[in-house]
């Protein structure tokens, strides 16, 4: 009885929920919860090719949406226009597809193409989520050379809680904190290092002085205790060093200024980021829970 | 009874044995180096240049290195190195501006003070510091944070 039993086991340890050949794991039904579990799991790449397997299929514009939504969220934004695009004028999320293919160009660092987009579709053909369109609209001439629009202009989309902080993106982009970099030159031209310091390198400017000093000090030294071949090779170092300095400057200040530039963009993405670029939150997960 | 027990671990000795690790490249021995990875002997001595001051700055960056850099050591705090920055700036520049940007990085170089706050790094630790910075053209100058690994 017990070698029954513990046959029976070991039969039982081997068969134990098998593998059901029955289970269709490639219908389109299938293949779309599957999607679904992946695009819930933030797995977009993946979620993104297994809709696009059953897109012909189904072909509603829900799953292109979400298509376009997951090759967004994987930094896709080609792939994401081309989706967003082939939505349906009748469909629910027309309009969202619109405001998300602003959002793609904004991502892209395509600010005209944003613009043109925005004045020749968005404008023309969406009713909902306009007051978002003109914010991403207002927001790509911070990234631009371009003349802003007028302040008023500029800041009309916007709620009043949000006006501070966009009034300072605005008129940091009207007169950013640039540095001159002719000031610089004549300034270390005057005064090794002065340039550096207004540039902001405190200590490069203070280094540039003294090293320029102690290298002027040595060829006067030397010409001074008649050593004239040190004293020549001292005097063209202090002429290096110098000239060194003053061109440093300059380029102390280009340097600076970029650094200014690169900080300004960056907060102002990491507001648009906590913004999420004006795109609502869409909720398809919570009926998968 | 007996038989049995001995057909139980039989079987489960078999189910042991019967798909065993074969990937055993996995748990070989591996040939880790431990050094830090440094191109500093690796360097580019031939005297091919475009034109006669290409040549000049290529001679004593070589002569530099053969004398002084070789025997003293890897001392550069920057990447690329300042012999190696005053030759690239010459060839992308010119000699008088290649002169004026490496006698600029020279200076900077003396600078010891919180260095970790205005460069970014290379892998190896060496501050990252790029002739495209210092050649006054705006469009060139790509920004990178201090703290940032550049991977160069």
């Amino acid at each position: 009885m017990k070698t029954f039993i513990l046959i029976l086991f070991l039969i039982l340890s081997i068969n134990i929920r098998p593998q059901d050949n029955q289970f269709n794991f490639n219908s389109p039904d299938n293949i779309r919860r599957f999607a679904d579990f992946l695009f819930c799991d933030r797995d977009y790449l993946r979620a993104a090719l297994e809709y696009e397997r059953i897109l012909g299929i189904s072909g509603d514009d829900t799953l292109r949406f979400k298509i376009g939504l997951s090759y967004s969220c994987t930094g896709k934004y080609d792939y994401a226009i081309k989706n967003f695009s082939g939505i349906n004028y009748t469909s629910f999320y027309y309009d969202n597809s619109k405001l998300e293919i602003l959002k793609s160009n904004f991502l892209m660092n395509n600010f005209a193409g944003l613009r043109t987009y925005y004045r020749n579709t968005f404008l023309k053909k969406v009713k909902n989520f306009r007051e978002e369109g003109k914010k991403l609209f207002n927001f790509s001439y911070l990234f631009t050379d371009e003349p802003l629009p007028e302040e008023d202009e500029f800041l009309s989309p916007f709620e009043m809680n949000e006006r501070e902080q966009l009034t300072a993106f605005y008129n940091w982009k009207n007169d950013p904190p640039y540095k001159s970099g002719a000031i610089a030159g004549i300034m270390s031209a005057v005064i090794p290092g002065s340039g550096k310091m207004y540039a902001g390198e405190v200590s490069d400017g203070i280094v540039a002085l003294l090293v320029t000093g102690v290298a002027a000090f040595f060829a006067y030294d030397n010409f001074r205790a008649g050593h004239t071949t040190r004293a020549w090779i001292f005097t063209g170092l202090t002429a290096f060093f110098y000239g060194g300095n003053v061109y440093g400057s300059v380029a102390a200040a280009q340097v600076h200024n970029a650094k200014i530039k690169f900080e300004y963009n960056e907060s102002v993405k990491q507001y648009l980021e906590e913004n999420n670029y004006y795109s609502p939150e869409y909720d398809f997960c919570s009926e998968n829970d | 009874m007996i038989k049995a027990v001995y057909i139980f671990i039989f079987i489960n000795l078999l189910a042991g044995i019967a798909f065993p690790q074969t990937d055993w490249v996995k748990w070989g021995k591996a040939d880790i180096k431990y050094e830090k990875p440094d191109n500093f002997r690796h360097r580019d001595y031939s005297f091919e240049s475009e034109n006669v001051s290409g040549l000049v700055v290529k001679s004593a960056a070589n002569a530099y290195w053969y004398f002084f850099s070789e025997l003293d050591g890897d001392n550069c705090p920057f990447r690329p190195s300042c012999s190696a920055f005053f030759v690239e700036a010459s060839k992308e520049t010119n000699i008088v501006q290649g002169a004026l940007m490496f006698f600029d990085r020279f200076t900077r170089d003396f600078n010891l003070y919180k260095r970790y706050k205005r460069y970014p790094r290379v892998k190896d630790g060496h501050y990252y510091d790029p002739v495209a910075m210092y050649k006054l053209d705006k469009n060139e100058i790509n920004y990178i944070p201090p703290g940032v690994v550049v991977n160069k």
